[in-house]
């Protein structure tokens, strides 16, 4: 009977209790309702019904923290947010610098490209009326009178002076074998001082041309006879 | 009329020559006025007799047959050990011994003796030592020199050089310089450019005008031994400028220098304060300067009257006067060591010999002759021979003369040389 006198009220305990408490929820319960109350959430969201306060915060902290007023905190932070569309913005206008740069950059090259190319046919051209124009004239023995026949060649020479006003022409004088080299070297300064005179006087600037003598150290053919002797005494004339 | 005796006299030598010239290159020299030098064979230890007989013999031989007063006797030689009597005999007037001994160290030691084998007594003695590092035939040329000193009261001139230009390559040209004998060629300057016109101090500095720069200047050396440097001009360029010629005092240098109209000028740069004076007056072409022994008057080439001739003048350029009267064309004076001869070069039936003008006669004699051209005459210390460029053999190559044109030697066999200086002080 000792027995009796626990389990009765024990027994009416448990059945009252049991009774009373609804049977626990599954687990497979709570995930629906928690997937009805978000769908509920959702919809109000999106028939604009949501909240726009959050119950949690001060109005102050809302206006500081706009981005709390839903009332959950996902992790997001400002001030990383703003340097990150600041740096976005930054990256786009730098690409955008870059394209813009490069783009003009390739339209520089290109132009200089086009510039040299042009450049360079004017060289060429330049080139070609220079190899035209400066001709080399000749001289007798022991004399630096320009001949009759090279005065065409000066005057070639001059217009060429006069159609390319940057040029500048060394006039180079030079003897044949016969005479000392000293004395070769003085006659071949006068030689090339005959030809720039007589190119002053054609009316080209006489500080475009500089003159050099190389007397008879320079011979274009080394044997010893007049038809050799008579190229050597000569004057050249090289752009500078 | 007198040059025209001495032409025809001359051409008679000339006609020899020129037989002579097709083989040898030594022409033979009358002996005549000549002190006949017995060489007894030398005594050696320490060395080898075939190097001897190469190295020493026979460069002494040759050292002392280009001196023009002594004469080698070469033929019907006493025996090794004749006495003097037998080398008078055998025509004889000095008998030289000589004694060569190498030492542990490599040493040279010559004692050389020379007696008279008439009076039978010893006119020289002369003991000679040099380090390993001394070759030979410099022993031959300094004794050559001290027999030549003991004979005339001048020192010969076996153990001087020759300064000249060089062609390595076509608008490229590098000074050199070599033995008087023809050996020990040594390059001196690799400005790989023309280099020209030489002229060396007395006491052995260099000069010369170098297209480096691409304009000429004139380079050189202020002070012994030193670095090459240029001289002139400071700054710039200088428009045509050449021959430059130290004073014999080696502190100035006479030059020339052109301008844009064609004249050129002789210059004088002082060294040491740096400042160049012109002394011509920019009539016509004056160049070649060549000073006088004592530095107190110019010999220069001027065609202010027309061709080529030679003047002088005081150093200042005042007491201008005509030398050369005969001839289109006489250029590049030398003024020789002891200031009484001009050499120059004269334009004679389309090629160019050498002439000598004797200023106290007032003579011109010619010394060169034949087909060839012959340039740049320089004399000797000695005042002895004159060395010259002439294209004798083709291309133009470095030949020395006696003063009658005669023994005319070669020097070099190397072509395209020009512009030879003759020195003792390198």
């Amino acid at each position: 009977m000792r027995y009796g006198t626990y389990l009765v009220p024990a027994a009416i305990v448990l059945t009252l209790g049991s009774l009373a408490c609804k049977p626990p929820k599954t687990a497979e319960q709570i995930k629906q309702e928690t997937q009805a109350a978000f769908n509920e959430g959702y919809q109000a969201f999106k028939d604009g019904k949501a909240r726009d306060t959050n119950p949690y915060l001060s109005a102050k902290e809302a206006k500081e923290n706009p981005h709390k007023m839903q009332g959950w905190y996902d992790g997001w932070d400002k001030a990383k947010a703003d340097k990150d569309a600041a740096d976005k913005i930054a990256a786009d206008k730098a690409a955008a610098d870059e394209a813009a740069r490069k783009a003009a950059a390739d339209k520089a090259a290109a132009d200089e490209a086009a510039r040299k190319a042009a450049e360079v046919e004017k060289a060429a051209a330049y080139q070609k009326a220079a190899e035209a124009a400066l001709k080399t004239i000749h001289f007798d023995f022991d004399k630096s009178d320009i001949k009759e026949g090279d005065r065409p060649l000066l005057q070639g020479i001059a217009d060429f002076m006069k159609a390319y006003p940057a040029a500048k022409v060394e006039i180079e004088g030079h003897c044949d074998e016969r005479g000392t080299n000293e004395y070769n070297l003085a006659l071949g300064n006068r030689r090339a001082a005959a030809a720039l005179a007589y190119l002053k006087t054609l009316g080209v600037d006489e500080a475009r041309f500089t003159t050099i003598s190389y007397g008879k150290e320079k011979p274009l053919c080394t044997e010893a006879k007049e038809a050799c002797w008579s190229q050597n005494r000569r004057g050249e004339f090289k752009l500078k | 009329m007198l040059r025209f005796l001495v032409r025809t006299f001359l051409l008679t030598f000339a006609v020899m020559a020129l037989q002579a010239q097709q083989t040898e290159v030594v022409l033979s020299a009358s002996s005549s006025a000549k002190l006949v030098l017995g060489m007894a064979p030398p005594k050696l230890s320490g060395l080898e007799e075939a190097q001897v007989a190469t190295e020493f013999t026979a460069v002494l031989r040759r050292d002392l047959d280009e001196t023009g007063v002594f004469a080698v006797l070469q033929e019907r030689l006493p025996a090794d050990s004749a006495p003097a009597k037998a080398w008078k005999e055998a025509g004889a007037q000095w008998l030289l011994t000589v004694r060569l001994t190498r030492g542990v160290a490599g040493d040279l030691q010559l004692e050389a003796s020379a007696l008279d084998t008439a009076a039978e007594k010893a006119v020289f003695t002369k003991p000679y030592k040099a380090d390993r590092m001394v070759p030979l035939r410099r022993l031959a040329h300094a004794l050559a020199d001290d027999l030549v000193a003991r004979l005339t009261g001048e020192r010969g001139v076996a153990s001087s050089r020759v300064v000249f230009i060089r062609q390595m390559a076509p608008g490229v040209k590098e000074l050199f310089q070599i033995d008087r004998d023809g050996a020990n060629l040594i390059q001196l300057t690799r400005h790989g450019s023309l280099t020209l016109s030489p002229t060396v101090a007395v006491d052995g500095r260099l000069a010369y005008v170098t297209y480096k720069g691409g304009a000429p200047e004139i380079w050189g050396q202020r002070r012994r031994d030193g670095p090459h440097e240029k001289l002139y001009p400071a700054t710039g360029s200088g428009g045509m400028i050449s021959s430059p010629a130290w004073s014999p005092d080696g502190r100035r240098l006479a030059f020339v220098q052109g301008d844009r109209r064609g004249n050129s000028d002789i210059m004088v740069l002082d060294l040491g304060t740096g400042r160049a004076r012109r002394l011509t007056d920019g009539n016509g072409i004056n160049t070649e300067p060549s000073w006088n022994p004592n530095g107190t008057q110019i010999a220069f080439t001027s065609d202010r009257e027309g061709g080529p001739q030679v003047f002088l003048m005081q150093d200042d350029g005042s007491n201008l006067r005509r030398l050369t009267s005969e001839g289109q064309y006489n250029a590049s004076p030398a003024w020789s060591p002891n200031g009484a001869m001009i050499a120059y070069v004269s334009r004679f039936e389309g090629k160019f010999d050498l002439f000598i003008y004797k200023l106290g006669e007032g003579k011109a004699y010619q010394i060169t002759t034949g087909v060839s051209t012959s340039e740049s005459p320089c004399w000797s210390p000695d005042e002895r021979r004159l060395v010259f460029t002439s294209n004798r053999f083709g291309s133009m190559q470095i030949f020395t003369t006696d003063l009658s044109g005669r023994q005319v030697v070669r020097m070099t066999e190397l072509p395209g040389c020009q512009s030879p200086k003759w020195t003792r002080a390198r």
